[in-house]
């Protein structure tokens, strides 16, 4: 009974968490530009005006248009489920692997896409054209760089590969583990619409992917998108800190270790919000075209992890 | 504890081979030349840990010249040479980015295949270091192949170089001190030489493509 009610707790914790997350992240975006910066809570402030405004919906929108909010939402919800936050092992361990978290992902990626073609609009296609391309190019280094992992666990199922990782924390340090987060990252900033792949602060410019598509939304529908893409972020940090960084999540249900492996994570997930920060204040978006170029280099990565991995088994 | 010796080499060597990896997915020759600084410095923090894990108080030495020649003098030279050549940068090498960078992919795929018999030989723990290291001289010698500006070529040499020093390291522990002193002041040499070149075509030319060398033919 305990263990379901850690399953619950870990999903409302992650899905009330990840606004704050992207909070925090700006806030200290904007202090390290020496601006003064919204605090980290207004993301929820955000959110709470945009469910309590009227939602405007072109007439020439078909269902989709309604629809794919729910779909994306869901599919990201359903990731939050099955990726190890606090604990392993874990119940739902069983229900999904790897593969199941990557393909939820390109299901949202999907919805997401054809409602930015849906109403017509010019900027949604092309939103949804650059983040097919993207989302094509990310997809099998995802998959590619956790399954280098996997083969060090000898299991696709997360929870089995993070349980193995903290038996043997010098797996940490092998160069397939190195090669693996350096690919994963390229990855989750390309995903989750960060710099340099995409500008998470723009509303209108020629370049935007993220923003494109949901350009025509607005009210609950925005809300819900809006904090389906935060949630996207958070699990992806959170897997990052997890199958790398492994120490403090809990192995046992006791409400110590349960404490504890929420405090771990806290910081973990801080210390990557001062990368994510510091790295967005140094770099400048890349040109489109040139994106392809980092995915690529981010395959490479992933494949020479993989056959590291593999060969010095 | 020979399983960290091990375990250092090969993080080691997979931080050299990212940074030449660098030399494919950047354009400006700055971010070239800290990529082999910082490959220098990896590579003399190798050779200091195998001098510590097989008390080798000569490999200590080799790490400091390293460190000197290649993690600071070289970087230096290469940096004033920036100077008036700063603007050059790779905007049409002979093969894209994205084909380059899963060519390099491949070429450490074929390093793994082609060290299996020798990593299988050997008993030391460097061992699996050793495709890594080869696979970064592939990879150099992929650059200045590839690539159009004499300064990138001569980055890429310099590679290649480091490329062979931790080959030597990982395979036989290094080689006798005055080898290695030797090879140093012929790689300084070299260098100077190169210089000289780079600057000569930039004088000929107006600019550092060595397409350009061509011409001379007519």
């Amino acid at each position: 009974m305990s263990a379901w009610f850690v399953e619950i707790f870990q999903v409302v914790f992650v899905v009330a968490l990840a606004p704050g997350l992207v909070g925090l992240i700006r806030w200290i975006k904007a202090r390290l530009q020496s601006r003064l910066g919204a605090p980290p809570g207004q993301p929820y402030r955000e959110l709470g005006k945009l469910f309590h405004k009227e939602a405007v919906v072109s007439k020439n929108a078909s269902w989709i248009f309604r629809f794919a909010p729910y779909a994306v939402s869901a599919s990201t919800l359903a990731i939050a489920f099955l990726v190890p936050v606090l604990v392993v092992p874990r119940r739902l361990d069983m229900v999904g692997d790897l593969f199941v978290v990557v393909y939820l992902l390109l299901l949202g990626t999907f919805w997401l896409a054809l409602a930015g073609l849906d109403p017509g609009s010019a900027f949604g296609g092309m939103g949804s054209s650059r983040e097919v391309t993207v989302a094509a190019l990310a997809e099998p280094t995802t998959a590619t760089a956790i399954f280098s992992l996997a083969l060090g666990a000898g299991s696709t199922n997360l929870g089995a590969i993070v349980a193995a990782a903290l038996n043997d924390p010098w797996t940490v340090l092998t160069p397939g583990h190195l090669l693996a987060f350096a690919a994963l990252f390229i990855v989750a900033i390309a995903e989750t619409g960060r710099l340099p792949v995409d500008n998470p602060s723009t509303h209108l410019e020629l370049t935007m992917i993220h923003e494109a598509m949901i350009l025509e939304y607005s009210g609950r529908y925005l809300a819900l998108l809006e904090w389906a893409a935060w949630l996207k972020l958070f699990v992806f940090l959170s897997l990052l800190a997890n199958l790398f960084f492994p120490w403090g999540i809990a192995t046992t249900l006791t409400p110590g270790a349960l404490s504890w492996a929420i405090v771990t994570l806290l910081v973990k997930l801080a210390l990557l919000a001062v990368v994510i920060a510091v790295m967005e204040t140094r770099v400048a978006k890349l040109r489109l075209f040139r994106v392809p170029e980092l995915l690529t280099a981010s395959f490479v990565l992933a494949l020479l992890a993989i056959t590291s991995s593999f060969l010095l088994r | 504890m020979s399983s960290l010796f091990s375990q250092l080499a090969v993080l080691g060597s997979s931080l050299t081979l990212i940074f030449a990896l660098m030399l494919l997915w950047h354009r400006s020759v700055d971010a070239y030349t800290t990529a082999f600084a910082w490959q220098s410095v990896v590579l003399a923090g190798i050779v200091a840990v195998v001098a510590y894990f097989e008390r080798d108080p000569e490999l200590y030495f080799v790490a400091a010249m390293l460190l000197l020649l290649k993690g600071w003098l070289i970087p230096r030279l290469l940096r004033r040479m920036e100077g008036p050549f700063g603007a050059e940068q790779e905007l049409q090498p002979y093969v894209n980015t994205a084909t380059s960078l899963l060519i390099s992919g491949l070429l450490v795929l074929f390093a793994y295949a082609v060290c299996r018999p020798l990593v299988a030989l050997s008993h030391l723990p460097t061992r699996a270091g050793m495709p890594l290291a080869l696979g970064l001289i592939f990879v150099s010698l992929f650059v200045i192949a590839s690539r159009k500006k004499a300064l990138t070529q001569v980055i890429g040499f310099l590679m290649l170089e480091n490329g062979i020093a931790l080959l030597a390291v990982l395979g036989t522990y290094g080689i006798p001190l005055v080898v290695e002193i030797g090879v140093f002041l012929d790689l300084l040499l070299g260098f100077m030489v190169m210089q000289l070149f780079v600057y000569r075509i930039h004088e000929t030319f107006e600019s550092l493509d060595v397409e350009q060398l061509g011409r001379l033919k007519h």
